[in-house]
């Protein structure tokens, strides 16, 4: 009894080593493709590689997430082939190379039941910054204003201040969030908040009976169509970055994910897909 | 006669006071469940658990979500328990409590078992993922559930061997047992229950963990081959359905149900085979 059992558990760690230390012979024939980077880019990026893995049979496409700052780091250190940046490469980052796969658009978002129709640029400037922190000195009910931030690295965050040419040091936030669902919650869950996300995420919920409302900005009302034509103001690119020319698999792959073939996708994933020039 | 009223009702508040602290525990437990089974049982069906998610999970099941998060768990156990048990052993039967060593490794034990998970997730990142080169894997991410499970398992099953009385040393020594057998069929054996709940608070904290596990074994949603490919967990799954992925939400509950129904399974099991296993081992002697 005693032996079998020994005897069983020194087969079962002997197998277990095997399938650690030999790995099996179709998987030595793969090339792997790593992608790390912006969550945004994240799910459509895997949706792509899906498909690309189904016509490339020998190529596997594995897609991490972690934030575009992750996406440029693990890039030029080479620990992945591609990164994923959502937002324009910036003045340091030039050693990279950048190729857009969809355009994005970050918008104001409040709670549908806030009275507020539209906030000047000028106005969201002094809310982020503390100087207007009841919603009765922008035309609304006297409550106090929750004022919901991204996190540092998020590129939802860096266009905001872009945009708004502010830094994040001047911004006095309640509420610090990550991901764009996050802040879709943050502001459906408090009718005083104002919050910023992607557009896609918004205009989803927002037709799905979230309790959230989209803010136009600049007088343009914040939909994927503005961002299509290129009127919204406050949009972004959706990069693949490199370290070099890409070459072999990962240019087939940049390629695929710039082709009409994948437009379905960044709908699907409610981005807007680039005009090929 | 007043005094004796008085001290009745002072039972009865503080019955009262115990008994809605109690109810409210499971109040907050009932609540949640009722949540996760309004919301997400109309998904669950045997479809949902085996097949591939599709559109960002969206659509289609968690099946090879199911089979990474049950490899990670499984590393995590098969490093960790070894490790644990020796060291619990160490402890509670190898050292007196005032030793310089036994000091230093209690108080490890203790700050490591206060560390945010995070904490964890990035050192396991940087050691198992980049030092040692095991790339976001399964390997990876059950590395470092392991080291993140360890405090509790060991703390867990020294408190089962401090608990024997020592009349079963002192019998065992009598009857001429070496300490080896004495350790293998008497103490290890009694220490069953410390073993136990250790293996369930330590399973139960590694299945249910996102932050250390998003940056080691990754966001790869296929089946994985080997421990060595990249799989993602169950609760990073959920995470990224309910926080990344827009209309993702329902989903999330469904997923959400599985896993709790899915501790509740592995919590079951390691509990009964920690007893039984360990309990067989004084009748084959």
């Amino acid at each position: 009894m005693k032996r079998a059992l020994v005897v069983g558990g020194i087969l079962l760690l002997a197998g277990l080593t095997g399938w650690l230390v030999l790995p099996s012979s179709a998987q030595a024939k793969r090339t792997k493709l790593v992608l790390t980077g912006s969550s945004t880019v994240a799910p459509l990026a895997a949706e792509i590689g899906k498909r690309f893995e189904a016509l490339h049979p020998g190529v596997r496409v594995d897609v991490q997430t972690g934030g575009s700052s992750r996406g440029i780091r693990d890039a030029r250190e080479q620990v992945a082939d591609i990164g994923m940046v959502s937002r324009a490469l910036k003045e340091g980052e030039q050693d990279l190379l950048s190729f857009s796969i969809a355009r994005d658009g970050v918008c104001l978002i409040v709670h549908q039941d806030n009275p507020v129709a539209a906030l000047s640029d000028a106005q969201v400037v002094a809310i982020y910054t503390g100087q207007i922190r009841n919603w009765k000195e922008v035309g609304g009910k006297d409550a106090p204003i929750t004022v919901v931030n991204k996190a540092e690295g998020r590129s939802t965050l860096e266009l905001f201040l872009h945009h708004f040419k502010l830094k994040n040091s001047q911004i006095e936030a309640h509420v610090v969030i990550g991901d764009n669902e996050q802040g879709v919650k943050t502001v459906a869950g408090n009718p005083d908040a104002l919050g910023y996300v992607s557009i896609g995420t918004a205009e989803y919920d927002a037709t799905h009976g979230v309790e959230i409302k989209l803010l136009p900005v600049g007088g343009v009302a914040a939909s994927i169509e503005t961002v299509e034509n290129g009127t919204f103001p406050l949009s972004r690119p959706l990069n693949l970055v490199f370290r070099g020319e890409p070459e072999g698999v990962a240019r087939l792959f940049l390629d695929y994910a710039r082709s009409e073939e994948v437009q379905d996708l960044v709908r699907n994933q409610y981005f807007v897909p680039i005009s090929r020039r | 006669m007043d005094s004796l009223a008085r001290s009745q009702r002072g039972e009865k508040l503080a019955q009262v006071v115990m008994w809605s602290s109690a109810a409210l525990v499971s109040a907050v437990f009932l609540w949640m469940l009722s949540d996760l089974v309004t919301n997400g049982l109309g998904r669950v069906s045997w479809e949902f658990l085996t097949s591939s998610p599709s559109d960002s999970g969206r659509a289609g099941g968690i099946g090879p979500i199911v089979v990474s998060t049950l490899l990670i768990v499984s590393v995590a156990m098969v490093v960790a328990i070894p490790i644990g048990v020796g060291t619990a052993v160490y402890l509670a039967e190898f050292t007196s409590t005032e030793s310089l060593l036994g000091r230093l490794v209690r108080r490890s034990l203790d700050v490591l078992a206060g560390v945010p998970s995070i904490v964890f997730g990035l050192f396991g990142s940087a050691f198992f993922c980049k030092t040692l080169g095991l790339g976001f894997s399964i390997l990876s991410g059950g590395l470092t559930l392991a080291c993140m499970v360890l405090p509790i398992l060991i703390r867990s099953v020294e408190v089962g061997f401090r608990e024997i009385p020592d009349h079963y040393r002192l019998s065992a020594a009598a009857l001429g047992l070496s300490r080896t057998s004495t350790l293998l069929h008497l103490l290890l054996p009694a220490a069953a229950p410390g073993l136990a709940v250790g293996l369930v608070l330590g399973i139960g904290r590694a299945a249910a963990e996102t932050a250390a596990l998003i940056f080691t074994s990754g966001y790869v949603d296929r089946t994985p081959e080997s421990v060595l490919d990249s799989g993602r967990a169950l609760s990073v799954h959920i995470f990224d359905l309910s926080m990344n992925v827009p209309g993702g939400t329902p989903n999330a509950y469904a997923a959400a149900l599985v896993l709790l129904g899915l501790l509740l399974l592995i919590n079951g099991a390691a509990s009964g085979l920690a007893h039984r296993w360990l309990g067989r081992n004084i009748a084959t002697l």
